[in-house]
């Protein structure tokens, strides 16, 4: 059983009385421990599939599962307990709490989980040793640079354990050398069995995926 | 509960980090609750103050004036009540156990060898003392003997005794009342000033007699009687009884109003709670105002912090927030503000009602209920004007907040 399975997935948007088809019969199998990347042109409609897959969204028709979960009619609440126990988002624009130090960033996702659990703290840290910025946990995030806030949204998006990695142009704000670290801790945590999705418009950070999927004018091309 | 502790954090986080917003919401939700907490100590004040009052002159009392309302209201005193009223009153009253005529004399010039004091001389019964509850501490009271002899001795008041003989002891000391000489048989008890600041103690009992003889050349009207009963309970009935009496004895016909003015208890709470009622319903209107416009404040300061902090909003929702805890964690934030501000307009209101004591020495009293009324006030204003910004946060999507 796939991780995510999409089946005849369409979403309309209506601008007045004009409804605009965004995705049309989108269907896709991601495996777990796969490293997917999804590549498109702006107004291809990626950005649309990125909400649906991290369900920020819900299609108007068609069929999720996600982690053996229909999910595709599920109210608000019951989508932001999935997005808290299964997805893990790193954006573009890193998107940290600007008031919060990196530890409590990095925290943020655990205030909303359902179950208590201990020691979150210390996976935390684990996690920031792991990106490489144990050393900076009571540091602002005005404080570090690009590369370094972007390692804070990874820890962050891994901190409570989720089974997708969902990274929306992971890269679009920096250099290309950092870029490069950037994709190359993704892979790694690839390696250790994380399934990791990236969207992307970027040939060179697609190469990083064992397999591409191209999304052009709302259908999926393999 | 775990999880609501968590958003609770989230909040003193916020309320930490957005600190100009915390600032002016904290500025006018403190004047707001200072405002109003004021008043309900003065209120407090007020009735504590009457009480206060009304013991001193005594719960079981009334007094009666000559003059109606009218001639009360434009400073004139008409003498109405006759030696005669009050000695049918003390025959038809069953109910008094002391009915005491009054007559007063301001700036009478009294003097001792050369000293020289202009004071207000009472001219009243033997049961003078008795009928204010007010002991002569030394010497000892004037007599029947004396009211009915027409006799020239008085009672001293402490404060005139001290300004006629410094530390001598005036008991049996004579003294000139205009060209009167009086004998001071006794000096009454300390008693200290009235809050408009009249010295109670600036005073001088003769009897009632001497006075309307030798200094008025009246014989038949005097300007007061006190009555004191038995019961306190039913004297708003005597009240009716003692007006009815008079009024019969006055010959007043129906529909024409009093020509006397009947002061009991209740009339004394009623006029010192109007006295400061102006003022305290004053301070309620600009009390009510301030709070309201920190309301506002306060609403208009969130719905822009939530503009300004849509990103923030998608990003928690991304990570797994429900839209309850978003509303929580502002609504939070506001409530958390406005306790805060409640706490410092209490600091606020205890110091600016020392000074307002100090300048108008007017009665403020603290109690637990000025400062629930506070922190109870506090959150009214924090939830009610932190919900519609919390709500529109709480429902903003995720996909358009986390656009910004």
């Amino acid at each position: 059983m796939p991780l995510c399975e999409m089946e005849n997935i369409r979403k309309t948007f209506y601008l007045g009385t004009v409804a605009v088809e965004i995705l049309k019969n989108v269907n896709l199998n991601v495996e777990r421990g796969e490293f997917v990347a999804i590549m498109g042109t702006s107004g291809s409609g990626k950005t649309t599939l990125m909400n649906i897959i991290g369900c920020l969204d819900t299609p108007t028709s068609g069929r999720y599962v996600l982690a053996e979960k229909e999910v595709s009619r599920l109210s608000d609440d019951e989508l932001s307990v999935i997005r808290n126990e299964h997805i893990g988002f790193v954006f573009q624009n890193f998107y940290l709490l600007p008031y919060a130090t990196v530890l409590e960033n990095v925290l943020l996702p655990t205030l909303y989980i359902e179950k208590h659990k201990d020691n979150l703290e210390h996976r935390a840290i684990d996690l920031l040793q792991l990106v490489g910025l144990s050393e900076r946990i009571k540091f602002k995030p005005g404080q570090l640079s690009g590369g370094e806030q972007q390692r804070v949204a990874i820890a962050r998006a891994l901190v409570n354990d989720p089974d997708l990695l969902l990274a929306d142009e992971p890269t679009g704000q920096l250099d290309s050398k950092t870029a490069e670290e950037i994709m190359n801790l993704l892979r790694e945590m690839n390696t250790q069995g994380k399934t990791v999705l990236v969207i992307t418009h970027d040939q060179n950070i697609a190469a990083y995926a064992q397999r591409t999927v191209q999304i052009k004018d709302g259908i999926l091309i393999e | 509960m775990d999880r609501l502790f968590r958003i609770i954090s989230q909040s003193l986080k916020a309320v930490k980090a957005f600190k100009l917003r915390t600032l002016f919401c904290l500025l006018s939700v403190s004047l707001g609750i200072a405002s109003i907490s004021v008043i309900v100590a003065a209120t407090e004040g007020a009735y504590k103050k009457a009480l206060e009052i009304v013991d001193r002159f005594g719960p079981d009392a009334i007094l009666v004036f000559g003059g109606g309302e009218e001639a009360r209201a434009t400073g004139e005193r008409m003498k109405t009540i006759t030696l005669d009223d009050i000695e049918a009153a003390q025959q038809a009253f069953f109910s008094a156990y002391v009915v005491v005529p009054m007559t007063a004399m301001r700036d009478v010039t009294v003097s001792y060898r050369d000293k020289k004091y202009q004071t207000l001389i009472v001219g009243s019964t033997s049961d003078y003392s008795r009928v204010w509850t007010w002991p002569v501490v030394q010497g000892s009271d004037f007599t029947d003997e004396d009211v009915k002899g027409l006799r020239n001795v008085g009672l001293i008041g402490q404060f005139l005794a001290r300004e006629l003989f410094g530390e001598v002891d005036p008991v049996g000391k004579n003294v000139l009342v205009r060209r009167i000489p009086v004998q001071i048989v006794g000096v009454l008890s300390e008693r200290g000033t009235t809050p408009a600041g009249d010295r109670l103690d600036d005073r001088m009992i003769i009897p009632i007699t001497t006075l309307m003889r030798k200094l008025q050349n009246e014989t038949t009207y005097v300007s007061a009687l006190r009555i004191r009963f038995y019961d306190q309970k039913n004297l708003n009935a005597y009240v009716e009884e003692v007006r009815s009496f008079l009024r019969e004895r006055h010959k007043i016909p129906q529909g024409e109003p009093d020509d006397f003015t009947i002061i009991s208890p209740k009339e004394i709470i009623k006029f010192l709670v109007a006295l400061t009622g102006s003022l305290v319903i004053f301070l309620g209107v600009t009390g009510v105002i301030s709070l309201v416009i920190a309301g506002f404040v306060l609403a208009n300061l969130f719905l822009l912090s939530v503009r300004e902090r849509t990103r923030e909003i998608g990003i928690r929702r991304a990570a797994g927030a429900k839209k309850k805890d978003i509303l929580l964690q502002f609504l939070g934030e506001s409530v958390v503000i406005t306790t805060l501000g409640g706490i410092i307009g209490l600091a606020l209101a205890l110091l600016s009602s020392k000074l307002l004591m100090y300048i108008a020495q007017f009665p403020i009293y603290f109690s637990w209920k000025a400062f629930a009324v506070g922190i109870l006030l506090s959150w009214i204003v924090g939830i009610g004007f932190g919900m519609q910004p919390a709500n529109r946060a709480a429902n903003l999507k995720p996909i358009e907040a986390i656009r910004g």
